[in-house]
């Protein structure tokens, strides 16, 4: 894996960067071009171009202005400091887990249960998905005002929201699975007088194990999002969320960038740990190969 | 004919006689009315309990609950917030009586059995119904105030009075940033998988890096977008096309490894090229998870779009009114917005689930 | 200095803990995150004068898509800073709030468009393209289209209202010809990004009169109607008016309690809390009786409010504090 890869994904990245560095240029010309008409003074184009890359807050931040700040806000300080990414990262973190770790559970739950109860099926499936089309990110924060009158603050309502928008993919990719096993499959186990557990137990889970981790890579990104949004409305105090929002706030675009690569990085760590598990999982169920 | 009750109908009527204990059902309300809406909570509850159950017991249960409801909540004009223990009891028994007529319409066997388009259709909608019911019955008995959580009442009335307005939202939002911006993403990310699928360096390289960038939290890159593509429809549509890229292209990848390895050795044996395969083969075995990524997009392109209007817009739009009309404490319009938002995001999805339906007749969950 | 400054800390922090059980809890809920814009409570808290008035107070940051008015209607605030505009449209929907004082004398709000663009005068504004705050921060500058008789829905005859973002970027990318910035806050923002004084043409709010209440504060009618609390508000206030004052002659310091308490950038605090001060005014707290007028006057005339508002502000509290 290793060696077969590291080639296409350096020469990929590579090409990203100097993609980057174009557009770091593009974008941040013509607010440098009106400075120095405002300063008087005229630059030759490498002047100019070099002038692009080290803005204090450029439109689009140049890849070293990035990575220098994640060094320092990721290395030269404490991670348990306000300061640190790290810290904001956990915090946020904590959230998404928790959320995630409710939303899957809440979904394999009510696909269980669509499959096997006709009365749920009828009438809750239909609602599941209409819940899913309420705007539940651009509510969110009106959802946390209302929590927090009732009683719910810290971590819950952030954990909330990441579970509303985590379960659904679960569910329906589980419902879909669950449905997976041939007919022919079901028959046998009809033949077999295996029981409703019997058959979900031998037949319809197994089946039903590829769909579950494609559905838990979607869900595990969704609730990293459902988290990072429950942060906005907290006050800017903790999480990559507050981070954003601070940067934004105060146009310090290399912060909001660190910040959003601070984000995918656990998003891929997430999203890794979900594939390493899928496939230790489909080894181990001696699953045929891809 | 004989009599067998059941535990939704005893507890139902556990409540109604509770409910006497608390009269009066809210501040005003007659005993007259009260007693009036308990004895149709009886009657709904005896008619349940007949066996066999007939056209006329089932009508009667259909009915009774719904009658009790309707009178409960028109005891609640100028008495909002002023509802006793025995109004909340009353409603209780009356949801109770409602959860038994769905358990009765959806039947209890396996699919087919039940009455027919009524089940299917009269069930989903009586769940509905009820979520609304028990909305309006309990922030108007309750008293929540209006701009925590207005009662539907309220909300379709604006809903109804606001058409102009919505339409035009609607006409940004959706017909603009959604459609474009589902389409184009969903798209590229089912060309992306197809070339990945094709090329092993691509997608060697393109994978990780593709998980890395796809994965940013939408939130985040929405005001970059503004900032590229400026404040109109087109940032909120390349939101949406990074949201709705990931899922397509994890789904494809996923789906196009869905045929067995005995069906690729029979394609093999008709010595067919990587295309016949994918084309006759592997493309057809992978689209049911086509599907649940065009399903799962149809619900983060709405959202996308939506929460990209929070930052830099033209003052149109379903997300410029959420955010904006809960600034002015117009609670009604966010939720009218919502309820736009909801209905056409199931519509949205629901014609997606047609479309499977017609191309994935022949897999085992459809058989 | 910083021993004796350690050592009031230290105290309050004894005091804080021994009053702690018999101080009266009051939640207040700001209308945006913590920086210098609130300097005057988070003083009165850090230098102890909310523990002299008996209180235990606890401040929460706001920010954007918090409506202070919907925290206080469900009961997690028992008073809140707000916009007068934002307040009366509430009360309107029911939530009964109430203006106790009124720190804000004058109005921050500014609209600013580069001086080498097309907009040099008022008269200029047709057919161009404005970038305003929502979430009830925009009905100073409709109140001021008003008044200019300019339609807002955008042609050749009217203006194009762009809902901006919490930062000056649109300005930067030329994506609107004038931008609203607080004077103490993004103001700065394009003086940091280079632009100088100069270089803006300045639409102030208040040196035009067209200037709407900003900061004030809220408390609910039906609790007012409680002595006890009524005397707590009157406590507030005053402990609060006492930590302006304390913040407006220790401008460093103050801009550093702000940083302990979740500001961003020391020395754009610092410079907030000296804009702010220009607005502070008397100190006294008291709301004076024509800014309220014209405020509600100007609601009334764009239909935010459909009605006279009636008891919306009281004088009690601030003629009761000494």
């Amino acid at each position: 894996m290793t060696t077969s890869r590291l080639l296409p994904v350096a020469t990929i990245t590579f090409i990203l960067l100097v993609l980057w560095y174009i557009f770091t240029f593009i974008m941040n010309a013509p607010f440098q071009r009106d400075q120095d008409q405002r300063d008087g003074v005229t630059s030759t184009f490498s002047e100019l171009v070099a002038k692009t890359m080290r803005q204090p807050k450029p439109t689009m931040p140049a890849p070293h202005q990035v990575a220098q700040n994640l060094y320092k806000n990721i290395f030269t300080v404490k991670p348990t400091s306000q300061r640190s990414l790290v810290y904001h990262a956990g915090v946020t973190l904590s959230s998404t887990l928790l959320g995630f770790l409710m939303g899957t559970v809440l979904g394999i739950l009510i696909a269980v249960g669509i499959v096997h109860i006709p009365a749920l099926e009828r009438s809750f499936l239909p609602w599941i998905i209409a819940s899913q089309t309420i705007p539940m990110l651009a509510v969110a924060p009106m959802i946390i005002v209302i929590l927090a009158a009732v009683g719910v603050t810290g971590l819950l309502p952030k954990a909330l929201i990441s579970t509303y928008l985590s379960f659904f993919p679960v569910a329906v990719g589980m419902v879909k699975g669950l449905r997976s096993p041939d007919v022919m499959h079901l028959d046998l186990m009809r033949t077999y007088n295996a029981s409703k557990w019997q058959t979900f137990r031998m037949l319809r889970a197994p089946a039903s194990v590829p769909f579950f981790f494609t559905s838990i890579k979607v869900a595990v990104a969704a609730s990293l999002v459902g988290a990072i949004v429950g942060e906005l409305p907290t006050g800017a105090v903790a999480g990559i969320g507050s981070k954003l929002l601070a940067g934004s706030y105060y146009s310090q675009t290399i912060d909001v960038w660190a910040a959003l690569i601070a984000g995918s990085v656990v998003a891929v760590m997430l999203v890794m740990l979900v594939d390493i598990a899928g496939r230790f999982t489909a080894a181990r169920m001696g699953g045929r190969p891809a | 004919m004989s009599v067998r009750a059941n535990w939704q109908a005893i507890l139902g009527m556990a409540c109604a006689l509770l409910a006497f204990a608390f009269l009066p059902m809210t501040g005003a309300a007659s005993t007259f009315m009260a007693v009036t809406i308990i004895m149709l909570i009886a009657m709904g509850a005896a008619a349940s309990a007949v066996r066999p159950a007939s056209t006329l017991s089932n009508l009667v249960l259909g009915l009774c609950p719904h009658i009790a409801v309707y009178l409960l909540i028109a005891l609640l004009p100028g008495a909002e917030g002023k509802a006793s223990p025995s109004f909340f009891l009353a409603l209780a028994a009356c949801w109770l009586l409602a959860w038994r007529l769905v358990s009765v319409l959806s039947g209890d066997g396996s699919r087919g059995s039940g009455e027919g388009w009524l089940a299917r259709l009269g069930v989903p909608a009586l769940f509905g119904l009820w979520i609304l019911i028990l909305w309006e019955a309990i922030t108007r008995g309750a008293g929540v105030p209006f701009v925590l959580l207005p009662p539907p009442s309220a909300i379709g009335a604006r809903l109804m009075s606001s058409l102009p307005i919505l339409a035009a939202d609607f006409r940004q939002t959706v017909l603009k940033a959604v459609l474009f911006g589902f389409f184009v993403g969903s798209f590229s990310g089912f060309l992306t998988a197809i070339l990945a699928d094709r090329f092993k360096f691509l997608s060697n390289g393109l994978l990780p890096i593709g998980n890395l960038v796809s994965a940013l939290p939408i939130i985040g890159i929405a005001p970059v977008m503004v900032i590229w593509f400026g404040f109109d429809w087109q940032s909120k549509a390349a939101v949406v096309i990074v949201m709705t890229f990931f899922p397509m292209l994890v789904n494809t990848i996923e789906g196009l490894k869905a045929a067995g390895d005995m069906e690729r050795d029979l394609m093999r044996t008709y010595a067919s090229s990587h295309w016949q395969t994918l084309f006759k083969l592997r493309l057809p075995a992978a689209l049911p998870f086509v599907f649940n990524a065009l399903k799962i997009n149809s619900t983060l392109a709405m959202i996308g779009a939506i929460v990209a209007e929070f930052f830099g817009t033209p003052v149109v739009g379903m997300g410029f009114r959420i955010s904006t009309e809960v600034g002015r404490m117009n609670l009604d319009m966010v939720w009218a917005e919502i309820a736009l938002a909801a209905i056409v995001g199931s519509l949205f999805y629901g014609a997606i689930a047609l479309l499977e339906r017609a191309a994935t007749f022949w897999h085992p969950s459809y058989r | 200095m910083k021993k004796t400054l350690s050592l009031t800390l230290a105290l309050t922090l004894s005091l804080m803990a021994g009053s702690a059980l018999a101080a009266d809890k009051i939640t207040l809920q700001l209308k945006w995150v913590a920086q210098a814009q609130f300097a005057g409570y988070y003083v009165a808290k850090a230098k102890g004068f909310y523990d002299e008035a008996g209180l235990d107070v606890d401040i929460k940051a706001g920010g954007p898509d918090i409506a202070p008015e919907q925290v206080i209607a469900g009961g997690g605030a028992d008073v809140i800073v707000d916009w007068m505009g934002g307040a009366l449209a509430a009360r309107e929907k029911g939530v009964g709030l109430v203006n106790i004082a009124q720190p804000f004398e004058k109005a921050g709000m500014q609209l600013v468009c580069p001086a080498n663009g097309p907009v040099k005068t008022e008269a200029d504004f047709k057919g161009r393209t404005l970038g305003v705050w929502f979430f009830g921060n925009e009905y100073p500058f409709y109140a001021w289209m008003n008044k200019l008789g300019l339609k807002t829905e955008g042609g050749a005859d009217g203006v194009t209202v762009l809902k901006q973002s919490f930062d000056v970027q649109p300005l930067i990318q030329k994506q609107a010809d004038c931008i609203s910035v607080m004077t103490y806050n993004e103001y700065w923002q394009l003086i940091d990004a280079g632009y100088k004084p100069e270089d803006l043409v300045v639409f102030n709010y208040s040196a035009m009169g067209n200037d709407l209440l900003e900061d004030g504060l809220y408390a609910m009618e039906d609790k007012l109607k409680d002595p006890a609390f009524k005397a707590n508000m009157v406590k507030f206030v005053a402990a609060s008016m006492k930590g302006w004052k304390y913040a407006l002659e220790n401008v460093d310091e103050a801009a550093g309690i702000v940083m302990e308490n979740g500001g961003q950038d020391e020395n754009h605090q610092k410079r907030m809390m000296g804009e702010v001060a220009k607005l502070i005014g008397s100190g006294s707290g008291k709301l004076v009786p024509a800014a309220y007028d014209r405020t509600a006057k100007a609601l009334l005339d764009q239909k935010i409010i459909t009605k006279e508002p009636v008891g919306a502000w009281t004088a009690e509290i601030t003629d009761a504090v000494k």
